[in-house]
């Protein structure tokens, strides 16, 4: 078990944000600051997620400037950008490092605009999500984000038979989650008939089975173990595994196996001492319907090639025997790129302590966070547990 | 380290060839890198990939990237012997397990060429 515990989370609402990096990034710090109990200069070192702020808004080098922001100037400050897995990757940093004694109290979280008050309308802002993707080898295609995962789940239906209609639960299940999530960017319920009826955007994805670009920040208080009982409100962090695949994605060994994924569940799971079956809710990166059906597989929750089944039978439902993203994931709760890897960490922590209101899941002692960057290429899946 | 470089790989698209690199531990990979993704050997063999093959998966992309003026096309993963290339197809749609072969090639960013492929 890593020798960690989150002590403090917060977040900004998902959706749209007229407001500056510096200023969404300051509320959700001073969220997980005040629900920590802490003050910035308790704080060794800052952790810092930012994938794209300098394609979008013009903005680089924002480690500084959101620590003079928080008045943790002088901190030394990482950032970290790997495409939608960029704040994991910060968090397992973090963890490691207070793990080693590097540092006893560190303050890791992401932000990121998408919307439209960056300038940026659909067409640019696809482009400099596809920047993600393989400059040479596949941009020149006019590969989109909703392209590399649409690519892999067809090859997942041709497999395993998946269905649109089983992708459509996914959907369907995630917004009703989100409907209880007060900061979710979407919080309406939907139907199969309506997603199945949605203009195509990449097939077999049509526009609801596609997260939204939204803007938002997300921030956790992570201290060395031997510290957790001095706060109020600690929950353990059981392990963080970190792998990557193969880019391009044609080059990988196999397109629905999302390899990097499961290599990184096993090295949490191996540290944390558990199995899959062990764990009782999983927030997976749903960036589109068939991404969850590939995570829920490749993290264990559901066999190979049944993960479309299980969504559709309610199984990964809230009160189903596996729910998965009971937040309402990235597909309800929206995904400003640089922060939903922390955003994951916020709903694992409020779950684990009974403190997440209508979409509490029972029993919920063990989560697992699995964020994923680029075509599958990076997965970070970190394991959080009640205190012990 | 392999010989291959972008550079030569794109000529050769242009040229109407795909190059791809074996490795002895019996991965080919379909677009050039130092060395193997897989095993990191750096004592690949440059070969000549079939233009034949068949598609792996494929997507119809209708919200297109800036720069990529007219939504619809679509996007496949080949399998070209031992390899896979991505590329587009143009003419008739294709589905998974459908034979395509090497028809030319576009250039619409930034001068990249992407294979393009049409059904046999």
């Amino acid at each position: 078990m890593a020798d960690a515990a989150v002590v403090g989370a917060g977040m900004t609402e998902f959706g749209v944000h007229d407001t500056t990096l510096q200023e969404l990034f300051g509320e959700a710090a001073f969220a997980a600051l005040d629900d920590a109990g802490v003050e910035a200069d308790a704080l060794d070192a800052l952790y810092f997620g930012n994938a794209m702020g300098g394609q979008t808004e013009n903005e680089t080098h924002l480690g500084p400037r959101v620590a003079s922001h928080i008045g943790a100037a002088g901190l030394p400050v990482q950032r970290f950008e790997d495409a939608c897995a960029t704040s994991a990757n910060a968090f397992k940093n973090a963890v490691q490092a207070v793990d080693a004694g590097v540092h006893d109290i560190v303050l890791v979280g992401g932000v990121e605009r998408c919307t439209p008050v960056t300038g940026k309308e659909t067409p640019e802002m696809t482009r400099i999500f596809a920047s993600a993707s393989h400059r040479q080898y596949e941009q020149p295609t006019g590969l989109t984000f909703p392209g590399v995962f649409a690519l892999l789940t067809k090859r997942h239906m041709h497999e395993h038979g998946t269905t649109e209609e089983q992708l459509a639960a996914v959907a369907v299940k995630n917004h009703a989650h989100g409907t209880h999530n007060p900061r979710a960017h979407f919080g309406k319920e939907t139907t199969v008939e309506e997603v199945l009826e949605g203009p195509v955007v990449a097939d077999p994805f049509r526009l609801m089975d596609c997260c939204p670009f939204s803007d938002g920040a997300s921030a956790v208080v992570v201290v060395g173990g031997d510290l957790a009982d001095s706060f109020d409100a600690p929950v353990d962090v059981g392990g963080v595994g970190h792998a990557t695949d193969v880019v391009p994605l044609g080059d990988k060994a196999d397109l629905t196996a999302t390899q990097a994924a499961r290599d990184a569940a096993s090295e949490a799971y191996e540290e944390a001492g558990i199995t899959a079956g062990d764990a009782d809710f999983a927030e997976v990166h749903d960036c589109f319907t068939g991404a969850e059906v590939l995570a829920s597989e490749a993290i264990g929750f559901a066999p190979d090639g049944e993960g479309g089944t299980y969504a559709a039978e309610g199984r990964t439902s809230l009160s189903g025997d596996r729910p998965v993203n009971p937040s309402g994931g990235l597909k309800a709760k929206g995904h400003p790129i640089g922060a939903t890897g922390t955003a994951q960490i916020v709903e694992l922590t409020e779950q684990i302590r009974g403190t997440a209101g209508e979409r509490q899941v029972t029993d919920s002692e063990v989560g697992v966070a699995h964020n994923l960057g680029g075509d599958a290429a990076t997965t970070v899946v970190s394991v959080l547990e009640a205190h012990s | 380290m392999s010989d291959l470089s972008y550079d030569e790989w794109a000529d050769a698209v242009r040229e109407g060839r795909l190059l791809g690199l074996a490795c002895s531990c019996g991965h080919t990979n379909g677009s050039p890198t130092a060395a193997c993704p897989h095993c990191g050997s750096r004592d690949l063999e440059r070969v000549d990939l079939p233009t034949e093959g068949v598609v792996h998966t494929e997507t119809t992309i209708q919200v297109p990237p800036a720069t990529f003026e007219t939504r619809g096309y679509q996007v496949v993963v080949v399998e070209v012997g031992d390899a896979r290339v991505m590329g587009r197809v143009e003419g008739d749609e294709v589905d998974i397990g459908d034979r395509v072969t090497l028809a030319g090639t576009i250039a619409e960013d930034d001068d990249h060429p992407a294979p393009v492929f049409e059904a046999r």
